[in-house]
């Protein structure tokens, strides 16, 4: 399992110091609102909200707008870097991955929290 | 008793000469017969309705329980007590101590914990002593844990003889407070009058004498019931409280020195204020070291405003730091070090070299069994000392520690410290705006609406399921956070705020909570209790429709034990039904608004709840909300 870890880390590095790279590739074709389904249904919004927009607490980060490039994001949802649960390719298919992907690519921004007066504290 | 033998001409004498009595505080010498005939004229017909206690041991009871200057029993009504209610309505006249209805001791207990940390003293409770302490339990543990001060008192019949058969065996109990012994400071079960007088002082005492406590003084049913025999020898000492200790000078001292002379020292407080006064203390100290302070919030601690709060920069500065200066803090090892969840991988972020101080009384309150006390880790300079006694010694070291030019070299850390304090800010109101029209609201739009609506009261927040206050509100008053239950035992933070409230309601101090669904669903009655008792509440639900924790829990096992990962419902959320927290508050007396699924809507909602909050009622903002 240690050897797993060490492996699984050093190649997620290989992975992100190449993003640059992988940035162009395209990502599979995906629906966008199949992957709004497929986001709610494995309950990737209760750590990343349901608009990928993070979670108080450091529950998990922000994943939208503008999500990672796929093979980062996918590589992360498969072997995760740390504490986020591992969604396996027997429980979550590659097509379910593609089309949750598609849906965080959909995600508009939210509006600057200098546009938002509630916010100006 | 059947109703035959109620003599009705008794029954009233008796209760004329309770209502002569009503608001005679420490009517202790009073000379009121101690067992009469309802009157000398009378003729005795043997009947036992002829019996009447004018002066009950209860009376008594009372009169120590106004000594100490409680103001408030919490409690559900039980036979075992009984004598002791009637006493307190009647003979007391239902002021100072005032009976406060509950709906579970669970409540009675948070609503003593909450309003302790507010008001700044205690209030009493009494429960049974069998089924009432049990429903307590958990409570007094989440007091016991934060370190607050409960007066509880619990009926029992400890003399079998006297017991009716049936329900009254059920209900008594040896030694009640056994059950609660490993989580509570001290307790006793006085046998006598004056043995209770002093027992109760002595619980006072003890309870508020720092690191605070829940304390357990069992009130006997037939010491109670049973008049009061030879009042003249009775006293009740009278109440003093122990001054909080400082630490020790020359540990002080070498702190100061360990601290002056450190390039990344950093403060970290957890429980260590208990006023404004002890925030002001802070202050100078982390101003006189130009030292960003880290506040954990067990208690209010450090203005959130003040350019040396960092709270939210924990991490980075404890993986920077050379010095750390630790206060009251309950959890030392969890500030350096980490174990993942759920791989259990070790993780360390501070330097290996950091050297600690900790002022801390922890040692001075420990017991065996229920492991509050955390990790074990080694600190270089433990001072066993009170934080906030100890605070205005060590600004003083500070100041006389290190020369001039010392002096000058911190306040050179200035423009760094006033950036990166700007900096944080700054995150935090990024991070706010994300998801900002989201549906289910976000809670970041949940907290700062909730924050805009009432920024113009002196405001309280009681509890929170949200970290946003914290981050993004301007806090500088010792009543503006709470803190939290200690134990995190469910269950605390409904009846804890509206405690908070009580404490707040004549101070003029607007009091809100951010209430988890679940957490509200283990004993809304508590709602009812602030309505019938017009404690005004601003409670805005959070409501993630879930035990929002536990879904995660169960994905993260369902990953580690490679199996489907859709099924973390099941178990964990708080669906279909949906819970229409406005109609429950509603069916309680109390204002509800909701279920609010418009971010939009939220502002609103929250004018309208102030509204009555400001009429002196409770309200209930139900906001179905993103998970955290
Ligand atoms: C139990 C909480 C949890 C759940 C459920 C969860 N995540 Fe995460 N996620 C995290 C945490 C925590 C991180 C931070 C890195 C880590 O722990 O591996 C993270 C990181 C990520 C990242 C990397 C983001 C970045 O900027 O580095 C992506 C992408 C991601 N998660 C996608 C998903 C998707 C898609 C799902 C659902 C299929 C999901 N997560 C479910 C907690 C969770």
């Amino acid at each position: 399992m240690k050897i797993e870890i060490v492996l699984s880390r050093f190649f997620s590095i290989l992975v992100f110091g190449a993003s640059a790279l992988l940035a162009q590739e395209k990502p599979p074709a995906g629906s966008a609102e199949r992957g709004y389904e497929a986001y709610m249904k494995y309950q990737c919004y209760t750590c990343h909200g349901t608009v990928g927009h993070g979670a108080d607490r450091g529950t998990g980060p922000k994943l939208a707008p503008n999500p990672s490039p796929y093979a980062a994001f996918a590589l992360q949802v498969r072997t995760p870097r740390l504490d986020m649960p591992a969604y396996r390719k027997p429980f979550l298919s590659d097509q379910e991955l593609a089309d949750i992907y598609a849906y965080l690519s959909s995600i508009k921004p939210s509006p600057p929290a200098k546009d938002i007066p509630l916010l100006d504290f | 008793m059947s109703d035959k033998g109620i003599d009705r001409r008794s029954f009233l004498k008796g209760a004329a000469a309770s209502a002569a009595a009503i608001g005679t505080h420490l009517a202790a010498n009073s000379a009121l017969a101690q067992t009469e005939k309802p009157s000398a004229e009378s003729k005795d017909s043997g009947r036992p309705s002829e019996r009447v206690i004018g002066r009950p041991g209860s009376d008594f009871m009372v009169d120590v329980i106004k000594a100490t200057g409680i103001e408030y029993i919490a409690s559900n009504p039980g036979s075992s007590f009984r004598s002791l209610q009637e006493s307190i309505v009647n003979y007391g006249g239902n002021k100072k101590p005032e009976f406060l209805t509950c709906m579970h001791e669970e409540s009675s207990v948070a609503m003593a914990h909450g309003y302790a940390k507010a008001a700044g003293k205690p209030m009493g409770m009494i429960a049974h002593g069998t089924v009432g302490l049990q429903h307590a339990a958990m409570a007094v543990y989440n007091a016991w844990c934060d370190r607050v001060p409960v007066v509880m008192f619990a009926g029992n019949f400890l003399d079998a003889d006297k017991r009716r058969p049936g329900v009254e065996w059920y209900h008594s109990v040896q030694d009640p407070a056994a059950l609660l012994r490993d989580f509570t400071k001290w307790d006793d079960q006085p046998v006598s009058l004056q043995h209770f007088a002093e027992s109760v002082m002595r619980a006072y005492k003890i309870a508020t004498t720092v690191p605070m406590g829940p304390v357990l003084i069992t009130a006997d049913g037939d010491l109670a019931e049973e008049a009061v025999h030879d009042e003249k020898k009775l006293r009740i000492p009278k109440l003093t409280r122990s001054i909080p200790p400082q630490g020790d000078s020359g540990a002080v001292a070498e702190a100061a020195k360990l601290l002056v002379a450190a390039e990344q020292p950093v403060i970290i407080a957890d429980r260590a204020c208990r006023s404004q006064e002890g925030m002001k203390r802070l202050v100078g100290l982390a101003e006189a070291l130009n030292a960003p302070v880290v506040d954990i919030g067990g208690r209010m601690n450090f203005p959130t405003t003040h350019y040396l709060c960092r709270s939210e920069d924990r991490r980075q500065l404890i993986g920077q730091a050379d010095v750390v200066l630790l206060l009251e803090v309950a959890d030392p090892w969890g500030q350096f070090n980490t174990i993942s969840d759920p791989h259990h991988e070790y993780r360390r972020f501070a330097k290996p070299d950091v050297k600690t101080i900790h002022v801390c009384l922890g040692d001075t309150l420990t017991k065996s069994n229920y492991q509050d006390m955390q990790r074990f880790m080694s600190v270089d300079l433990p001072i066993a000392g009170d934080a906030q006694a100890t605070l205005p010694a060590l600004a003083e070291a500070v100041k006389s520690a290190g020369g001039i030019a010392r002096r000058v070299s911190l306040t050179d850390r200035t423009t760094k410290l006033r950036d990166d304090y700007r900096q944080m800010k700054e995150r935090a109101r990024t991070a706010a705006s994300q998801g900002w029209n989201a549906s289910p609201c976000s809670t970041a739009r949940m907290s700062a609406t909730l924050y805009n609506t009432i920024k113009s009261e002196k405001w309280c927040v009681a509890v929170s399921g949200v970290q946003w206050n914290r981050n993004l509100w301007p806090a500088t008053e010792y009543f503006n956070f709470l803190g939290g239950s200690g134990g995190s035992g469910v269950g605390y933070s409904a009846p804890a705020a509206v405690g908070a409230a009580l404490a707040n309601r004549d101070k003029g101090i607007v009091t809100v909570s951010i209430e988890g669904d679940g957490d509200l669903m283990y004993a809304p009655g508590v709602l009812w209790t602030a309505a019938h008792h017009k404690i005004p509440l601003l409670m805005v639900v959070h409501n993630n429709r879930a035990y929002h924790q536990e879904v995660m829990h169960l994905q993260k096992m369902a990953a580690l034990h490679n199996r489907r990962m859709d099924t973390a419902a099941i178990g964990t959320t708080i669906e279909k039904p949906n819970i229409d927290f406005a109609k429950l508050a509603q069916s309680l007396g109390v204002h509800g608004e909701g279920p609010i699924t418009d971010p939009a809507a939220i502002a609103p909602a929250l004018t309208r709840a102030l509204a009555a909050v400001k009429r002196g009622e409770p309200a209930v903002v139900d906001v179905v909300s993103q998970g955290r």
